[in-house]
């Protein structure tokens, strides 16, 4: 195996001098003090050292190329395994650092997912703002309103600042000159005066269609007509005035328009079932059940009008049905 | 555009507008000095009343006048910024921590609950509280952004409010809110409807002061005199005028009227003179008021100011005329 030999002393790097040398220390005897004595002791070491490992390294490479040529024949009589596997089966050096990438690739994925997870959790919180405007609820636009501007005043800010001869501003990186206001009072009070003379009015207190009749005791002049086709305003109301200003006034309880309807339709269904009652002189409790109750199915209600020939209570019942929907939308 | 303030009366002729102290500060209202003569900026009182947290502003300008003031914003022509301003000084004031009550009184084009992005919120109006569909409180629609700010519509699109008693229907309204189990309201600003016709009488009949919007060019400004006059007549002798998009570009190449020479014209004081600016458009398009936006943008600061005089009854005592060239290196040689 001289072949073996010389690659196993190349793999070695051990300069083959001192193989040499050693050689040659055998030859030298015993010559010198001390110091060569200690000399000799330590190349001895040396050689003894080297000799050993050369052996191990013989044996060792011996073994190697037994495995190798194992391999090579288990791989030549069976399916080539996976290359994986054959770095994962090989020797403990190869094995060490992938072991330590592929773990460290698991954390590193692991940590980032949590992080991810942590993120999003703050992020999208259930009622956070951050989640009203990722579900449509608040404008994205319109947020940051609230973050109020810290300024002195309008006139002396960040934005706003005045030139020390108070004849320039800036406002908002330009500066502009400015020029005094010269009005005076006695302008004013000209101006004031030509505009009395030139404008005549008075307030119009009565607005009346056109056509209609005007009242004896009316100023001709507060009185404003209005087109008949006029198409946002009209003179005819329907509604009493004190009613209306009281309408105005009311602080609390139900609005008077929702009461009176309510009160209505509530005298409405009593009229109704004295009616009933009065047309039978033993009631049907059923029947009665019925009127109690205004809000039925179309089944029910039907059922009701077959045994009542008019149809004042289905009436009823769209009524306080209509009058159900106002006082729900009322609340909201 | 910015103001050197003063008291309101206090006649400004002969009197040294660009004194050499700084002065653009607002000062709090002193019944003696006009200008103070230091040369150091005078400090704002502080005011301890109010809580501190609810105030964004470091301070807070002092409410001048007997509360409601009710203040109708007109102008006469439309599309001069009626709407606009009313919801930009409604939300402004709000902000400066005063109870507001919009009352948009557009009988049949109502747009201010647009312009605040409160339109999905109205579910009744006054015509409702007036027949009797609801209470008044039920009608007022509260800002969530500044929940001291109201609104209330006078009808729905395409309803027919009776004329009848219109305007009285408005003193009913302004005594109900006068007498509200949760005070009193600092500021009643009604949008008036544009022309003088019977929606114009009902929005100014409870008004005690009027905001005059017009922009720098004729028509609005025949307008304008117009309707000063008829408010005049009416008895109302606070009017204050906002001069609205101005283009100091313009200005410059004498395209437009500047606002000294509107005021010349109409011989109104200034309330505020606001620069033309295309944050409006897209303010008003998306139901954000423009103070509200986050840098402040050149109109939104006017508006604020505007509101800031409002509150102390203040009018402006200079204007922006135009553009400064910039100095910058070469401009020795024409850069």
């Amino acid at each position: 195996m001289p072949s073996i030999w010389t690659l196993q002393f190349r793999t070695l790097s051990v300069p083959p001098s001192i193989v040499i040398c050693s050689s040659s220390n055998n030859s030298h005897g015993s010559g010198g003090g001390n110091g060569v004595r200690i000399i000799r002791n330590g190349i001895s070491k040396w050689c003894s050292l080297i000799t050993t490992r050369t052996n191990q390294l013989r044996q060792d490479s011996v073994n190697s190329v037994a495995k190798f040529h194992n391999h090579l024949f288990t791989s030549i009589l069976n399916p080539p395994p996976p290359p994986l596997s054959f770095l994962v089966n090989g020797d403990g050096g190869m094995k060490y650092p992938i072991w330590m990438c592929v773990v460290a690739l698991v954390l590193f994925v692991g940590v980032r997912a949590f992080a991810e997870r942590v993120f999003s959790q703050r992020n999208h919180r259930p009622g956070s703002v951050a989640d009203l405007v990722r579900r449509g609820q608040l404008r994205s636009d319109r947020r940051g309103i609230s973050r109020p501007l810290k300024y002195e005043d309008p006139f002396n800010n960040p934005m706003v600042k005045v030139g020390k001869s108070n004849s320039t501003v800036e406002m908002c990186g330009k500066v502009y000159r400015l020029a005094p206001v010269t009005l005076t009072e006695e302008q004013q009070a000209i101006h004031q005066r030509r505009r009395s003379r030139a404008y005549q009015w008075k307030r119009p207190t009565m607005f009346l269609r056109e056509g209609d009749t005007v009242p004896p005791d009316a100023d001709p002049d507060t009185i404003r007509w209005i087109p008949a086709n006029h198409p946002f305003a009209t003179t005819a109301t329907d509604l009493d005035e004190e009613l209306a200003q009281n309408n105005v006034y009311q602080k609390h309880g139900v609005p008077f328009r929702i009461q009176a309807e309510h009160e209505a339709l509530q005298r409405k269904l009593e009229a109704l079932q004295n009616e009933q009652k009065l047309k039978k002189a033993v009631i049907d409790p059923a029947t009665a059940r019925e009127f109690e109750r205004p809000f039925n199915s179309l089944a029910e209600k039907s059922s009701v009008n077959n045994q009542v020939p008019d149809s004042k209570p289905s009436k009823s019942d769209i009524g306080l049905n209509n009058l159900e929907g106002k006082s729900s939308s009322q609340e909201d | 555009m910015l103001s050197l303030h003063r008291l309101p009366g206090v006649p400004t002729a002969k009197q040294p507008l660009f004194p050499s102290t700084s002065t653009f500060t607002h000062p709090p209202r002193r019944p003696t000095c006009l200008f103070p003569q230091s040369k150091t900026l005078p400090k704002p009182p502080k005011f301890h009343k109010s809580p501190t947290a609810l105030l964004q502003w470091n301070r807070k300008p002092q409410l001048s006048g007997e509360t409601p003031r009710v203040v109708v914003v007109t102008s006469g022509k439309g599309g001069v910024g009626k709407t606009t301003t009313t919801a930009n000084i409604g939300l402004s004031l709000a902000r400066l921590d005063f109870s507001v009550v919009a009352i948009d009184a557009d009988v049949g084009l109502r747009n201010l609950d647009l312009l605040l992005g409160l339109e999905n919120r109205v579910n009744y109006t006054a015509l409702e509280v007036l027949n009797g569909d609801c209470r008044l409180d039920q009608a007022l629609v509260r800002d969530k952004r500044w929940s001291n700010f109201e609104l209330l519509c006078i009808s729905k699109p395409r309803s027919k409010l009776p004329l009848g008693f219109g305007g009285k229907a408005l003193i009913w309204l302004v005594d109900a809110l006068k007498s509200r189990t949760e005070g009193c309201p600092d500021f009643i600003l009604i949008d008036c409807p544009a022309g003088i016709d019977a929606g114009f009488i009902t929005a100014i009949t409870p008004a005690n002061e009027a905001i005059l919007i017009t922009t720098p060019d004729i028509t609005a400004l025949r307008d304008a005199d117009r309707v000063t006059g008829l408010l005049e007549c009416d008895g109302i002798r606070d009017i204050k005028m906002i001069v609205n998009r101005v283009r100091t570009d313009m200005i410059k190449g004498e395209d437009m009227m500047s606002v000294l020479d509107v005021q010349e014209m109409l011989g109104l004081p200034l309330l505020g003179a606001i620069p033309e600016d295309s944050e409006v458009i897209r303010s008003t398009n998306r139901g954000y008021p423009l103070v509200l936006n986050k840098p402040p943008t050149l109109a939104g600061l006017a508006f604020e100011q505007a509101a800031w005089r409002l509150v102390e009854q203040d009018t402006m005592q200079a204007v922006m005329v135009e553009e400064e060239p910039k100095r910058g290196f070469f401009s020795f040689f024409g850069g």
